[in-house]
């Protein structure tokens, strides 16, 4: 089995990916499609929850794009759920099993998965900030016994928008963890929790001491949710957050995703608190 | 690595003679200014041309590069590494040699660049000793790049009549070797050396009111003054400053597909990050939506981010910003705007009331 | 199936048009990948079924309108090229004119004989879908247009400034050789043709959005330009522009 990263590092050019099939697609919402990609046989991904794909099709483009499934239920296949915004998530969304795309990855350093063992955890989701958390929650939720409590907090605009709606209600029936999901306005035939993401944040009665939050969402989400989190006492490198930037070349050169000094590509996307708080731009 | 003695004579003679087995580029004029291309004849290499266009980093990140040419259709994928001639880059500053530092650094950190490296490779670097500023706007004493950084394959100095060829690599050693014209040096050699090297300095002037070293931190103290918005609407945004830089290397990566949508290539073109677009995420969001953010990040690399990642400067003090900006925004003053601007805080927070 | 494609002009010289011709003798696998069913500069068939419309020229009378509007119903995409039909282009000049001294100065007493308004953009008739802009259209960015077009996707278009490509070909700025020029504001995707033939940018392309003009008039003033001269510059192409972003334009 060779690592996709090898074969992307030991290619000539490190920004030539490696070809891999469509094999499942999924219309989630009329934004958000899912894939499911296969490698070439022998490859495997090798990635951790967090870690990101440069995604290409040839003669359109490349596209940072992390994976949203867990490390133990990948291997020679992974998934991921894109948001059509521009003319590369555009064509990826007329992509249908059977056709090929370019991979190069897994970049950037994901979430310590290390450092949540024995905690209890907040996963904090924002839209389509579900799709990196899932691939950490569902790697946690299949080793459950190594963690202490769990909630999971998933905030969308409206129902229409919900991803993963199955393994939303795979978390819905377990016994062994909170899942709370809210709207940000009142919507007819919905019956759940009203509001953004933040007020379902004072629910969890964790102990801040032993608490560790992995946090995702769009830019403007950040603030609001550090505030909830650093008020309830977590330390601040226990919130861990996915920063989106645009990485384009995903290996440190290009310049795009840079945040103070820091290249998001290679040092994130995923950072705690405490090594982000000094850093001006960090935030939106 | 060993010092040795051209007559300046013999100058010609010697370039001539490494055109036969190399390319070799240096500035020439253009419309007043210089630009450095193939030349055609020793006689042509000037060693005190102000400044060029754009740094010699072109013959190691061209402007527009092919990555990969690929077939859409069947997947089947070519790197293109170019497989450039060997190239002799001929009368670099010494700040632009302290570039070549910096931008070995990053295409080797982390992952390798290997369009870079190949370059990298087939390129010999000849530096020359600045006597005099080269130009108005250049504040190479102020950043430190008066001397040469050991990057130099040969260095050259003026010694009036002779040339001393400092050699710095087996590289550079290969160039030398074969040519009767370079003698020993003598003790009047190392006299004369020593006596330019000494005189040189007084003509530099130091142009930063505060010490270079404090600079990562005097950016760090005024990154929300006004400076920066009075900047920000005299700024045009319109990138040059980034094109002429010899540590920009950003860039951007495009598709390039035939009308039958089958064969094509991956390129890159250097990016700038004064253009609006530059940190838009895919969801929309600007984290540097105005032009005094973008200037300010600009500078932010340049004075302490490059710095803080690499151990290097991201400045070196070449001038050529100053020089091509339409609106005359330079380094030396926002840097000397921004000092008099904390020097007038910490007064005022000393004044009682 | 080969998607057909029709061109159209209105008030313009027709050069964008033949910009197309020309690319055709570069590119002649053009004709492998499209059909094209309208083209009055190149053939004398008239097909009125087409996907996707190109449209050379600027509405410069009420009578234009109707045609505009058939064209946008019939045609999937509508593509402007030209400055005339993405900016107004020179027609526009006259905007800031009486209307009437216009006619009169241009048709003499045969004035009346002729319809004519304040000329506008193909974009303030109707909705456009892409704009390829430039005084005549860049041969290679038709082609790449095109290309775009057949993946299903909108053409790309820089919305950076020109002097951003000026740099890549290592062209001495045109301020630095003692001339003026709107590279700073202009947005880019010539190839910096003109400066890189020693004459400074006159704005074909249009304005970069959000470009800084107070500050570029200032630094043409620097250089000795008087208001004037500012003006005539800012003229050009851009009139239409410049005159919605005072609120004035039709």
């Amino acid at each position: 089995m060779t690592t996709l990263l090898k074969e992307t590092l030991e290619n000539s050019s490190i920004y030539m990916p490696t070809p891999a099939r469509v094999i499942e697609t999924k219309q989630f919402t009329k934004l958000e499609k899912w894939f499911k990609i296969e490698l070439p046989s022998g490859y495997s991904i090798a990635h951790r929850p967090g870690q990101f794909l440069e995604v290409s099709i040839l003669g359109v483009g490349e596209a940072p794009i992390s994976v949203c499934s867990s490390p133990a239920r990948s291997n020679g296949t992974f998934e991921l759920c894109v948001r059509r915004v521009g003319k590369m998530t555009n064509a990826l969304h007329g992509l249908e099993p059977g056709s090929m795309i370019g991979v190069r990855g897994p970049f950037g350093r994901g979430f310590p998965i290390e450092r949540f063992r024995g905690k209890d955890i907040i996963f904090v989701a924002g839209g389509l900030g579900l799709a990196p958390l899932r691939s950490l929650i569902n790697e946690v939720l299949d080793q459950r016994g190594k963690y202490g409590r769990i909630a999971i907090l998933y905030g969308t605009r409206s129902p229409q928008e919900f991803l993963f709606q199955d393994d939303m209600k795979q978390w819905q029936e377990r016994g062994d963890i909170e899942f709370h999901v809210t709207v940000d306005r009142p919507y007819p035939d919905w019956n759940g929790n009203i509001g953004v993401i933040t007020t379902l944040i004072p629910r969890i009665n964790f102990h801040a001491r032993n608490t560790i939050a992995a946090v995702v969402g769009p830019p403007v989400m950040y603030r609001f949710v550090l505030i909830e989190l650093l008020a309830k006492g977590i330390a601040e490198g226990n919130i861990w957050m996915s920063f989106e930037r645009q990485m384009k070349c995903g290996v440190g050169k290009c310049g795009h995703c840079q945040m103070h000094h820091i290249y998001t590509c290679q040092k994130g996307p995923a950072f705690s608190y405490a090594e982000v708080k000094h850093l001006e731009e960090a935030f939106a | 690595m060993s010092l040795k003695i051209l007559p300046k004579h013999l100058f010609q003679a010697w370039v001539d003679r490494l055109r036969t087995t190399h390319r070799v580029v240096a500035p020439q004029e253009q419309f007043g200014q210089y630009i450095y291309g193939e030349i055609e004849a020793g006689e042509v290499v000037n060693l005190e041309y102000p400044t060029s266009v754009l740094p010699p980093k072109k013959y190691l990140l061209p402007p527009r590069e092919e990555l990969f040419a690929f077939n859409a259709k069947t997947m089947d994928m070519q790197p293109i590494i170019e497989d450039i001639p060997p190239t002799i880059i001929f009368a670099v500053h010494t700040c632009d040699m302290h570039s070549l530092m910096l931008l070995d650094k990053i295409h080797s950190t982390g992952y390798t660049d290997q369009h870079y490296r190949a370059r990298r490779e087939k390129t010999v670097w000849v530096s020359v000793e600045c006597m005099k500023p080269c130009m108005e706007h250049a504040f190479c004493k102020s950043m430190g790049t008066l001397s040469v950084p050991e990057q130099f394959d040969i260095h050259l100095t003026d010694l009036g009549d002779r040339y001393a060829v400092d050699i710095g690599s087996e590289r550079g050693e290969t160039l030398v070797t074969g040519f009767t014209g370079f003698w020993e040096p003598r003790d009047a050699d190392y006299q004369r050396m020593n006596e330019i090297m000494a005189e040189k300095w007084k003509h530099f002037e130091y142009r930063l009111n505060f010490d270079v070293t404090e600079l990562p931190e005097l950016l760090a103290s005024t990154a929300k003054t006004v400076v920066w918005d009075e900047l920000g609407d005299l700024c045009l945004a319109c990138g040059q400053c980034t094109k002429v830089c010899p540590t920009c290397y950003c860039f951007d990566v495009t598709d390039e597909i035939d009308l039958t949508l089958t064969n094509g290539k991956r390129v890159r073109a250097w990016d700038s990050c004064l253009i609006e677009k530059f940190a838009v995420v895919a969801g929309g969001h600007n984290f540097r939506s105005s032009r005094a953010r973008r200037l300010r990040h600009r500078f932010m690399r340049k004075g302490k981010y490059q710095y803080e990642a690499y151990g290097l400067m991201g400045c070196v003090g070449c001038g050529r910003c100053a020089l091509s900006c339409p609106v005359h925004i330079t380094p030396v003053d926002t840097f000397n705007r921004l000092h008099a601007q904390r020097v007038k805080a910490e007064i005022a927070a000393q004044v009682p009331g | 199936m080969k998607p057909k494609i029709a061109f159209f002009e209105f008030t313009s010289c027709e050069g964008c048009q033949l910009t197309v011709v020309d690319s055709l003798q570069d590119h002649p696998e053009l004709l492998d990948v499209v059909e094209i069913v309208q083209f009055r500069e190149a053939m004398t068939e008239k097909g009125e079924d087409y996907a996707i419309a190109f449209i050379e020229g600027s509405c410069t009378r009420p009578s234009d309108e109707a045609r505009i509007r058939e064209i946008r119903e019939r045609a999937t995409y509508v593509v402007t090229l030209g400055a005339c039909a993405h900016l107004g282009g020179i027609n526009s000049i006259r905007n800031r004119q009486e209307l009437e001294n216009v006619r009169e100065y241009v048709y003499g007493e045969k004035k009346d004989w002729f319809d004519t308004y304040p000329a506008r953009p193909i974009g303030a008739v109707i909705k456009v879908d892409a704009e390829i802009p430039g005084c005549p259209i860049d041969k290679k960015e038709f082609v790449t247009a095109v290309t775009h077009l057949l993946q299903g996707r909108m053409p790309y278009i820089p919305d950076y400034p020109l002097c951003i490509e000026c740099k890549l070909k290592e062209n001495v700025c045109m301020f630095l050789r003692g001339k003026t020029c709107l590279g700073p504001i202009t947005r880019a995707g010539c190839d910096a043709i003109c400066p890189t033939y020693g004459d400074g940018c006159e704005g074909c392309r249009g304005l970069v959005p959000n470009g800084n003009i107070v500050s570029l008039k200032n630094a043409l003033r620097e250089r000795g330009m008087t208001e004037e001269q500012i003006d005539a510059k800012m003229t050009m192409f851009l009139t239409y522009q410049q005159m919605q972003t005072e609120g004035a334009a039709q």
